[in-house]
């Protein structure tokens, strides 16, 4: 990391420790402007820890941050907007006020508080509710709510903990949307989320962390390309399950998914097939691995069995 | 500077639009209002407007007298004079005076009067007046040179040794202001202490410490919470204090017998001066609780032990009043979490050291210092441990090494890593 780049948030070498338990040890990567970045990771990896390292909520005890081409200082505070995974809004107060005041802790006035949220809450079809108390709104209204604390700002930098929890197909594209327009209008967005099928349709780069480290970072088609092989898809009859070299089985639109371990080829799970009694093959194809096979793959190994990171 | 005005004004309007801080803060007016009400009923409404009357057979009482008597009160009572006992009753009777004095020819041997009514006794404002009007006459037949010390009394002033206190014997209001004063004072800190208990769990509970903190700091939230309840704090006592101003006014009108008033700045001086870390101390300490705990519930029942801890002074009145300068009291005035109480209330008494005070406010002021600093950092340790006690070991592990403590094993899912 050098402070030449253009990069909106730049992480490198980043360690953090709660006590005796290490949550984060190694940790890097970098967030452009205009890109939506994944920050992917099982249950545990480190990745809100990272997040809070990053927006300076926590000290790392190595490492540095840089946003906007420097350390993080409190003007740029303002031109960052986050939404984290535990969402909170102060519940015995008005949805308004509360947006509002929170609105002018990021630098607005109160006028331009008002008039922007008057936009937000037409826009998230919660106007009607303005008045309401927070704690009379539905998980899905409060979603949309916090939403709108991160957005109201105009944030240069968005961090966005798992936005789509909660949310009906309806908001969810609606959220998908804001997201994808605020990324056309030049804003470096980080998402976290398990769902990987949002990462894939959403995301150009990812950073997938597992114990605390960065074991894979780079372009998604890139990575894509080079797991290719690491997958196939059959259509038969007969159990497609337990066989070796297989990390997973799973069907998928009556076909069957099989994500293969390193160092298992397709032809070698081909033949343990033919060899299986009660098995009709009809279809067997290359499949380009998804999101889910490359996580759970990635994941599923150990990290003492792999030499580094791999960068695509 | 702008976020920590925004912190303390949000934190200021909320409160002070709440049901329980209007209750609180206006609770206490409208007992006074009822209390002082009451007070000007009995004092107005109770009064017999009607003459009273006596028959004066001892030759004792001088009519000219009642004009000055008139002069210093409005409401002197009107008094007939009737030649004799048969005149007095049919005057009575006729309802023409509420009553009359009859009184004897030996009066100053037998110092007793004989009071005549149909129904009701006149009031004891009434026989006040009659008792002043005897005592007049008395006077005015001594010698000019001592009728304003027989009218007017002693002043006994006690100075203190040092020349820096003087107690009157006079003035009741202004021995019993510096104790309400200094009950209303340290109400309204013990409040706002439990104010920024509530306000810093409330921030766990609401998981909203997470997004707060992405646009200030920890320290500022805090600090700017505090200065919000700093003026909740002032607004509560600007009002109590506007309402004891006008109650006392109101009584004073109501009970001409009052002595003046004289606000007792020395204790208001004092009072201010411990104020600010007083209130720094119990800030801190509920910092470092709401820090700890979980929920506003868990906070409020550990912070009842701490308040027992400032209230302290009260279970020991009686010692203040009768030993005020005992090796106990010296040691309750060192101490800084009684030290604002025992000092005030000692001050109204009797006079303390000047050592005593230079020392008391020295430690008082390093120990609010010292419980801003840990509750500032406590905070910061259990900030997002969200549902999660911070044990008193982890604690002291932070504070040792700086560093964040671990989690507790069984409630290590309840913190997103």
């Amino acid at each position: 990391m050098n402070g030449t780049t253009n990069a909106a948030a730049a992480v490198s070498g980043l360690a953090k420790s709660f006590g005796q338990f290490q949550a984060v040890k190694d940790v890097s990567f970098e967030v452009y402007p205009g890109e939506i970045f994944g920050l992917l990771g099982p249950n545990g990896a480190g990745k809100t820890t990272s997040i809070r390292m990053l927006l300076d909520i926590f000290r790392p005890d190595s490492g540095t941050v840089e946003v906007f081409g420097g350390p993080m200082a409190e003007a740029k505070k303002a031109r960052i907007g986050y939404l984290p995974e535990e969402r909170g809004l102060y519940q015995d107060r008005k949805l308004a006020s509360t947006l509002v005041f929170l609105a002018t802790l990021k630098g607005l006035s109160e006028a331009e508080a008002h008039e922007r949220l008057d936009v937000w809450l037409e826009r998230l079809d919660l106007q009607e509710h303005r008045n309401k108390k927070v704690q009379e709104l539905s998980r899905g209204m409060q979603q949309k709510a916090q939403l709108i604390s991160t957005l109201i700002h105009d944030p240069d930098l968005l961090v966005v903990d798992e936005p789509f929890s909660g949310l009906d197909p309806v908001n969810t594209r609606l959220v998908k949307d804001i997201i994808e327009e605020e990324r056309r209008a030049g804003k470096a967005i980080i998402m976290s989320t398990h769902q990987m099928y949002q990462v894939e349709a959403l995301c150009s780069r990812i950073v997938l962390i597992n114990r605390g480290s960065t074991v894979l970072y780079g372009e998604v088609n890139k990575i894509k390309r080079e797991f290719a092989g690491n997958a196939v898809t059959l259509e038969g009859q007969g159990d497609f399950e337990g066989l070796p070299g297989v990390l997973e089985s799973r069907r998928e639109n009556g076909a069957w998914h099989l994500a293969l371990a390193t160092g298992t080829s397709p032809q070698d799970v081909l033949r343990d097939l033919v060899r299986r009694d009660g098995v009709t093959i009809e279809r067997f194809e290359v499949a380009e691995p998804s999101l889910d096979d490359i996580f759970i793959r990635v994941v599923s190994e150990s990290p003492e069995d792999r030499e580094g990171a791999v960068h695509a | 500077m702008r976020k920590l005005w925004l912190i303390a004004k949000e934190e200021y309007l909320r409160r002070v639009k709440q049901k329980s801080f209007l209750v609180t803060v206006l609770g206490f007016p409208a007992l006074m209002i009822v209390i002082g009400g009451i007070s000007v009923l009995v004092a107005l409404g109770g009064r017999d407007a009607r003459p009273l009357g006596y028959v004066d057979l001892s030759g004792v009482l001088d009519e000219r007298v009642v004009p000055a008597l008139r002069a210093e009160s409005g409401r002197f009572t009107e008094m007939r004079v009737y030649d004799d006992e048969d005149a007095a009753s049919a005057a009575l009777r006729a309802d023409e005076i509420q009553a009359y004095y009859v009184v004897p020819e030996d009066y100053l041997s037998a110092k007793e009067a004989r009071l005549v009514y149909m129904e009701s006794e006149p009031s004891q404002r009434t026989r006040q007046d009659f008792q002043e009007f005897v005592r007049a006459s008395l006077v005015r037949q001594q010698p000019a040179e001592v009728r304003p010390l027989l009218s007017e009394g002693f002043n006994v002033a006690v100075r203190s040794a040092d020349g820096r206190r003087e107690l009157s014997a006079r003035g009741i209001v202004g021995f019993i202001l510096p104790f309400v004063m200094i009950f209303l004072l340290f109400f309204a800190i013990s409040t706002a202490g439990g104010y920024l208990l509530q306000a810093v769990t409330e921030e766990k509970e609401n998981r909203t410490m997470e997004v707060i903190v992405t646009s200030v700091s920890p320290e500022q939230l805090i600090a700017g919470k505090s200065l919000g309840l700093i003026g909740v704090s002032l607004t509560q006592i600007l009002t109590w204090v506007s309402v004891i101003v006008v109650g006392v006014i109101v009584l004073l009108y109501a009970n001409e017998g009052l002595d003046a008033v004289s606000l007792p700045w020395d204790v208001l001086g004092l009072a201010i001066a411990f104020f600010v870390p007083t209130f720094g101390l119990i800030a801190g300490i509920m910092i470092t609780i709401g820090g700890i705990v979980t929920e506003a519930q868990q906070g409020q029942q550990i912070s009842g032990l701490i308040n027992m801890l400032f209230i302290l002074p009260i279970f020991f009145m009686v010692l203040v009043l009768s030993r005020p300068d005992s090796p106990f009291m010296v040691g309750l005035t060192l101490f800084p979490t009684t030290a604002f109480l025992t000092i005030l209330l000692r001050w109204s008494v009797s006079t303390v050291p000047l050592w005593q005070l230079a020392v008391s406010w020295g430690l008082l002021v390093i120990s609010a210092a010292a419980s801003i600093w840990l509750g500032a950092r406590v905070f910061r340790l259990g900030m997002l441990r969200y549902g999660q006690r911070l044990r008193i070991g982890a604690v002291v592990e932070g504070l040792r090494t700086g560093r964040t403590p671990q989690l507790r094993a069984d409630a290590a899912d309840k913190e997103v890593v």
